[in-house]
């Protein structure tokens, strides 16, 4: 945590309010809160978790939630399941793909300290030192209320503007960037790019 | 000559079809969730998921044209909203607004598609690849139905459509016509992009096709170009088939009648591939069409 804090006083020229429209903040958060679009991008077993909120019982499109496949219109990104080094890759390049204020919801215990997997050689254990969650719950795995639950605290946070995740990335991308390279090596980004994209 | 009361009626006219487009795509999800039997969002919903839209602090440009693809689309269907009468109030006029409209109606496709190629996703060129076959399939059935129409009234005059169809009854109590009108539906639910020919955003396959790579204030556009492509639809197919309309309210109602005909198709078919899609169109709208326009001769 102290290491954070070095990184953020680095740079203070990062902007975050757009000057010409401050006064529409409160609006804006009000819509922000009240559709939350998620990234089609399940991990691990909690995907399953998800067709019941969808559907009739649950019915998440109440509160104005949508799954939605492409990433950069998307807000909320849920992270269910344990995450394997190959799956963060790919959860964090498509974090830096979606648009500012976007947030993350950790789900299920496994996100937070590798739960069942605990001493597997191919699970990470603490995602927040990749990328910054916003909200986890805890359980294995949390049944659809706990992550109604979970995404009626986003909710709160973000009228509040405690919901701060994609903040403390910019803030603190150097840290990140460290960590990420440490597990993956130098350079992977441009790598795993070539392997998919050749003539880059 | 500067003509205020035009000017401001064309305004107002805008500012309802904006309205009035965004609680129809509100509408559209209430009821698809409904028949789901799920409670569903608010019918103000789009109206918040614009704003939130325009709220993003970045928006991910790829050039000029990836900018200009989304102002294209809504400029053209602003201009296909003017050209159609909507309660005795039609800003541009000309000997042959039916054609205009028709194709104008199309061209916002093209708009986005424009974009959307620009921004190199190979999703994008999927999702257009898709749109323009579905574009030409439903050319030949588009083109019948509006033949058939024009052939029966004589004219391509929009208003003066309306006026016949209200001193004569509305077209659909023709029979010919009422054949015309089934091909208009079908096609008509491959222009709002519903589901049985829901080929070019199909999200579950090329994750929203050519809109992939739009999000932020891009998206927020285009959203708002949804909005007034599906008020002018809606009103251009009331103003051909029932009668168009004298005043809002009760253009209101058949804009509604017209809407709830593509959402309850919408919500009981399943998505066509592009080639069944084709062959679907070439063959039972085509065969209806010609014997719409046979009898019509």
């Amino acid at each position: 945590m102290d290491e954070r804090k070095d990184f953020g006083e680095n740079d203070g020229v990062i902007h975050y309010e757009l000057q010409e429209f401050k006064l529409f903040e409160p609006l804006f958060k009000w819509a922000r809160k009240k559709s939350l679009w998620i990234v089609a991008f399940c991990t691990g077993c909690g995907g399953i978790e998800m067709p019941p909120l969808a559907t009739a019982r649950y019915d998440f499109e109440r509160f104005g939630i949508m799954p939605n496949p492409a990433p950069r219109m998307a807000d909320l990104f849920l992270i269910t399941g344990y995450v394997t080094p190959k799956t963060l890759k790919r959860i964090i390049i498509t974090y830096e793909m979606m648009q500012d204020p976007k947030y993350l919801l950790a789900h299920g215990s496994c996100p937070i300290n590798g739960g069942v997997y605990w001493d597997s050689y191919n699970v990470v254990k603490q995602l927040d030192k990749y990328i910054p969650i916003d909200v986890a719950i805890a359980g294995c795995m949390p049944r659809p209320e706990a992550v109604m639950d979970g995404i009626m605290e986003i909710m709160r946070k973000i009228e509040t503007g405690e919901a701060d995740g994609w903040k403390r990335y910019r803030e603190n991308y150097e840290y990140y960037r460290r960590n990420q390279d440490k597990l993956f090596g130098e350079g992977w980004r441009e790598k795993e790019a070539k392997r998919w994209l050749a003539w880059i | 000559m500067f003509d205020w009361r035009l000017i401001l009626d064309a305004i107002g006219i805008l500012i309802y079809a904006l309205i009035v487009g965004f609680i129809f795509m509100g509408i559209e999800r209430k009821a698809m969730a409904r028949i789901q039997r799920r409670i569903g969002p608010p019918i103000y919903q789009p109206i918040i998921d614009t704003l939130k839209l325009l709220g993003k602090k970045e928006s991910v440009s790829h050039g000029f044209v990836y900018n200009f693809g989304p102002v294209f689309a809504l400029g053209v269907s602003i201009t296909a909203l003017l050209f159609i009468p909507i309660a005795n109030f039609q800003l541009f006029s000309s000997n042959a607004d039916l054609i205009v409209v028709a194709y104008l109606l199309e061209v916002p496709m093209l708009g986005i598609m424009l974009g959307a190629m620009s921004s190199g996703n190979p999703y994008s060129a999927l999702g257009v690849q898709r749109g323009l076959l579905t574009m030409v399939a439903m050319q030949l059935p588009y083109g019948l139905a509006i033949i058939a129409l024009v052939q029966h009234w004589g004219t391509f005059k929009l208003s003066q459509l309306v006026a016949l169809q209200q001193l004569q009854g509305w077209s659909i109590t023709v029979p010919a016509l009422a054949l015309a009108f089934i091909v208009f539906d079908i096609v008509f639910q491959a222009l709002l992009g519903l589901e049985p020919f829901d080929i070019i955003t199909a999200p579950a396959e090329i994750s929203m096709g050519p809109m992939v790579e739009y999000g932020g204030k891009h998206a927020a556009l285009l959203f708002t170009q949804h909005a007034v492509q599906l008020f002018a639809e809606t009103a251009f197919f009331a103003v051909l088939f029932f009668g168009g309309a004298s005043n809002l309210l009760d253009l209101f109602l058949k804009q509604l009648l017209v809407l709830f005909i593509a959402i309850f198709v919408a919500s009981i078919y399943p998505r066509f591939t592009i080639d069944q899609a084709a062959k679907f169109f070439w063959k039972w709208p085509t065969i209806i069409g010609i014997i719409a326009v046979l009898l019509t001769v």
